[in-house]
Parts: structure tokens; sequence; C-alpha cells
């Protein structure tokens, strides 16, 4: 019953969805304080590199190996954003460009660890990791109704849902916070915001760091989602999908982010055609965006009118 | 002394906009700064609040030499400030703007932030009941939830002072609060410093409103090309020649932004 439902190809793209959207997020932190980075590609390598090695190297467990990964993305992520940070705006995102491009470069030629440009493969995968501990514990994905690799990607798909839940939680709660309300005061007035007494150096780091993070952790999800990983996923044009999702779904928001990554990834899956010219596509956005739309589609009065007339629709005239 | 300027200096590039300028201010003053434009009373507030280093002399706040410590360090030890070209954090609203005046009154972080503890849910309360009360006091509370932007101009100054207040500061620094307001609200600002005095604050007022200087003022210094012309009661300096030669007298046509 179930079964006839769950087309494995369909449950792979949401997968994609979903860490796609923990991409956008990681960008959309850095920009709540005002910062574009755009090294978060060579972040998302970091985590998925790191966090990939341990598992084959060491036989680490996944849940911790993806933490390590997140982890170190975010200790690269203070070495390079204290002194990275002096720079602003688009001398800031040119250097975070350079340093994941650097990143990359790194992959490539530290072959006796990364084996180079073919990259790694065979990395364990967490639904078919699952799917042995299931069978160790007696249950066959057949008992309800399941095939195999349906079963696999609809468990990773769950476990990629609860994470988005949980990391869009901590946001939201983070934006309405003292430290939220710090990221956005130096978003808007960095000057002002040091007058009021915001340490604007400790704050602008935490964002940078926060986005090292989360963009590591998106890295090593998807390298055990994968089960696969080359330098060449963590590329340049890596770094324009991601700024894509903030600048086309909307920048100021975090629905923004969420909605960039989720149509971007569903575009050229959707329409195929347009797959062979995605990254003359994104320009294109790119540039449309810049001039007709630069906040992205969604901001702060649509969603006001969003909830307005959703609010209607429930109590008639009532708020 | 609350504060003391001690022989500061500061030259950018080839203008001198501050040469060897001293005073200080005791406790409970509201000490007036004033002079043409351009003579380097906003430059003087930078010194104050670090915002450029100076080039020479140094500043004592409450006995403790301030001069090197970052901005967002002097406000914490208690000094804040306004803007002559308003800078509100345009995008929040009123409240919003308030609470981050807070900052540095509290100290929850990421983790209690998220988790919203106990002690987080009780020092957000205070934060709260603290923007609300300095929102009356200058008189906009009913528009607590409007976006800062949106407000008139006069309103806007208010709401600056506001968000300094909120820093708890012993020491603020008012730049040109009565530009842009009309005769009513010159009134009102008149009785919030006044109110601001009686709660103990000090306040170091630059302003180019002479009756409402020399209403409020304690003491003033008066600038002129950066360097200091005179310092006394507004009497004194009322009825000082080189005051009334640079400044006073040419009051008519300056036109102050
Ligand atoms: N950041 C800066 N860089 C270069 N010159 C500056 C800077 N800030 C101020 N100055 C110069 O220093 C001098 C003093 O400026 P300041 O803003 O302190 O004057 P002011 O007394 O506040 O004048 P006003 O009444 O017009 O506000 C001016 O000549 C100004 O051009
Ligand atoms: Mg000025």
């Amino acid at each position: 019953m179930l079964g006839d439902f769950l087309n494995p190809y369909y449950l792979q793209v949401a997968s994609f969805i979903m860490i796609n959207i923990i991409l956008g997020l990681s960008i959309y932190v850095t920009l709540s304080s005002g910062q574009l980075s755009l090294g978060n590609a060579g972040f998302m390598g970091i985590g998925a590199y790191t966090s990939a090695l341990l598992t084959i190297n060491y036989d680490m467990p996944i849940v911790v190996s993806v933490i390590a990964g997140a982890i170190v993305a975010g200790l690269v992520g203070i070495l390079i954003g204290i002194p990275s940070l002096r720079l602003t705006g688009v001398y800031l995102a040119i250097a975070t460009l350079g340093f994941g491009e650097v990143i990359r470069v790194f992959m490539i030629n530290w072959e006796s660890l990364t084996k180079g440009a073919v990259g790694l493969s065979g990395i364990p995968q967490i639904g078919r990791e699952l799917l042995k501990v299931s069978r160790d514990a007696g249950f066959n994905p057949l008992d309800i109704g399941l095939k195999n690799n349906q079963y696999v990607y609809l468990l990773v798909l769950i476990i990629l849902v609860i994470i988005n839940i949980l990391l869009i939680w901590f946001l939201v709660r983070q934006n309405k916070s003292r430290v939220g309300r710090a990221f956005a005061a130096i978003k808007m007035d960095e000057k002002a915001a040091e007058a009021m007494g915001v340490n604007i150096t400790y704050y602008k780091v935490l964002s940078f760091v926060q986005g090292a993070v989360i963009s590591g952790f998106a890295g090593a999800l998807f390298a055990h989602v994968m089960g696969y990983i080359s330098p060449a996923d963590f590329s340049y044009h890596r770094a324009v999908e991601i700024l894509i999702f903030a600048v086309f779904g909307g920048s100021e928001v975090i629905w923004g982010s969420i909605f960039g990554a989720t149509f971007m990834t569903l575009m050229p899956e959707v329409l195929r055609f347009i797959s062979e010219y995605r990254y003359m596509i994104y320009g294109a956005i790119l540039i449309l965006m810049m001039a007709f739309r630069p906040q992205g589609i969604i901001d702060v009065p649509l969603l006001q009118k969003l909830q307005l007339s959703k609010r209607r629709g429930k109590h008639g005239s009532k708020n | 002394m609350v504060l003391k300027i001690n022989n500061i200096t500061k030259n950018f590039g080839g203008i001198s906009a501050l040469t060897d300028v001293s005073f200080s201010i005791k406790e409970g003053e509201i000490y007036g700064l004033i002079g043409p434009n351009g003579a380097g009373k906003t430059t003087m507030f930078n010194m104050i609040t670090n915002m450029f280093p100076p080039t020479s002399g140094e500043i004592t706040f409450l006995d403790e030499k301030i001069t090197g410590f970052k901005p967002h360090k002097i406000t914490n030890k208690g000094i804040c400030r306004t803007f002559q070209n308003i800078r509100l954090f345009s995008q929040m609203t009123v409240l919003e703007n308030v609470l981050v005046g807070g900052h540095t009154r509290s100290k929850s972080g990421v983790f209690s932030g998220v988790l919203r503890t106990k002690g987080q849910r009780a020092e957000e309360e205070r934060l709260r009941v603290t923007a609300k009360e300095i929102l009356e006091l200058v008189g906009l509370s009913e528009f607590e939830d409007a976006i800062a932007e949106n407000l008139a101009y006069g309103q806007q100054r208010r709401l600056e002072i506001a968000r300094a207040l909120a820093s708890d500061p012993k020491l603020l620094l008012l730049d040109e609060p009565a530009a842009g307001m009309n005769d009513t609200e010159t009134a009102d600002l008149y009785h919030l410093i006044k109110k601001v005095q009686e709660r103990g604050i000090t306040t170091l007022l630059i302003e180019h409103d002479m009756p409402l200087v020399m209403r409020l003022c304690d003491r003033i210094t008066v600038l002129n090309f950066g360097k200091k012309l005179a310092e006394g009661t507004p009497e004194e300096i009322q009825n000082n020649q080189a005051v009334i030669e640079a400044y006073l007298g040419s009051e008519g046509d300056d036109e102050s932004a």
C-alpha cells in the first residue's frame, strides 16, 4: 500500500532538497549579521571529507563522524573568520570565495588522504547502515510493504526532515533572542551597534562560524547520503548555487533561503531540459534579482501579507 | 569628576579637528559643548566613545583611563551616545531598538537564548520592562511596535535617547538632540533631559539651539576651529566677547543641521 506511493527517486530528490535547505540556512545565518560569505562550499567540503575519512579509516559511527565534520568545519571557520572579518561586503565575499578554492585545491592535491580528483567512494551510507541495524533487530522492511531501497531512502528523508526542523527551530529562536538582536543590529548599522555596547567582532565571528558549522554539517550529511564525494562537489559552482538559494529565495528572512533551496533543487528536476543550462540560468537569476528584487522573492512585507490573509481566513476580522 | 578630557588633539590628515582641548564634567551636571559648524564637537564625542582614536591626549571616566578601549567596552563602562545624523536600527521596531540598547546590561548567549532557560526568560522580561519604562519616559509608548524608520523625525531623535538610556549610562552624550524639532518638541526635550538629570545621569550636550542650551546647562565649553575658546556658566559664556564674535553673534545666519 505505502510501497506504491514511495518512488525512491522522489524520495532522493526530497533528501537533496533537505540538504540544500541546510546549506541555504548556512549562508542565511552569516547574512543575518550583514556578512556575505561565499566560503560555505569549502566548509561543506571540509565537513564531508572529515566525516567520510573518519568512517572509512577509523570505523567511526556516522552520528559521531557527522558531528566531528561540523566541528572541524567550525574550527577552520574560526581560523578563517577572525582575520577575514576585517573585510566587509564584496571584499569579504571574494576572500571567502578564494578560501573555498584553496580548500578544493587541497582536496585535489593531498592525494594520500583524499584520493585526489577521483574522490572518495565506499562511504558508509546512513540508509544502508540503518537497514543493517533494522535487520539485526529482526525487522524486515517488507513487513510494512516496503522494498529495501524505498525503506532506505524513506529513513534518510525522515532523518533529514527532523534535522531541518531542529535547525530551523534553533535559528528562529536565536533570532528572537539577545544574540539575534545583536546580529540584526550589526547588519543594520555596525557603528551604532558598537556604540550600543555590542561586541561586533565577537558576534560577526560567531555568525560566520555558525555558517561554517552548518555547512560542514550539511557536507557531512551529503557524504553519507551520496556514498561518494569528490572535490568537484565543493567547487565554485556549489558556492554560487548556495548563494542563489539566498539571493533568489530572500536573504532577509529565514523562510527565504528555505524557499530558495527548495525551488532551485526542484526546478532542474521538474524541467529536465533546464538541467544542462543550469549555470546560465543561475547567472540570469542573479542579474534579474539584483535588478528587480534585491531582497529576494520572500521578504518581510510578503510574510506579513501572508500572515494577515491567513488570520482573516481563520477569525474573520479579528486581529 | 565623571569625565576628564585631557589635552585631546585629533588630526584627520591635514585637518586638525581638535587641538589640545581639555575640560572636566562633574557628577550630575548637564554640560554643554557648543561652537560653530565644523568646530569639532562631534569629533569630541567620537574621541570619548573611541569611534576613532585621538592623535594625542587621554580621557578618563570615573578615574579610569578609557582611551584605547573598544567602543562597546566604553558603553559597558557607562557612557552612551546618540548620533547627530540619526542612526537607529531602522528596520527594527521601536521596542527592539531599545532592547538592543540593553545589550550590555544582559548576558544570555546562544544556548540560553535558544533553550529559553529560566534565567534567560527572566532577563528578557527585565529588559522588556525596563525598555517599556524608558519608552514611557521619552513619550514613545504608543509606538512600541512601530518600525523605527516610520517614526517622525522628532520621534526618531527621542528613540535615539531611549536606546542610549537603555544601556543604563552614567554619562549620556547627546549630539544635537533638538535638531529638526519644532518648539513643542524642544520644550518636551527640555523636560526629558531634566528628568534624566533627576535620575542621577550626567549629560554632555551638543546643541545649536542656544536658548535650550542656556536654560539647561550648568556649564559650557565653546569650541572654535577645534580649539577651546571659553568655558563657564551660561551667563559667563553669553557675556564672553570672544564667544560672541566667533559664534553667538553669527547665530542668526547659522544654518545648522
Ligand atoms: N572622519 C573624518 N574624516 C575626516 N575629517 C573629519 C572626520 N570627521 C570630522 N572631520 C572634520 O573635522 C572637523 C570637525 O568636524 P565635526 O563633525 O566634529 O564638527 P561639529 O562641531 O560636530 O560640526 P556640526 O555642528 O556641523 O555638527 C570638520 O572639518 C570635519 O570635516
Ligand atoms: Mg556635529
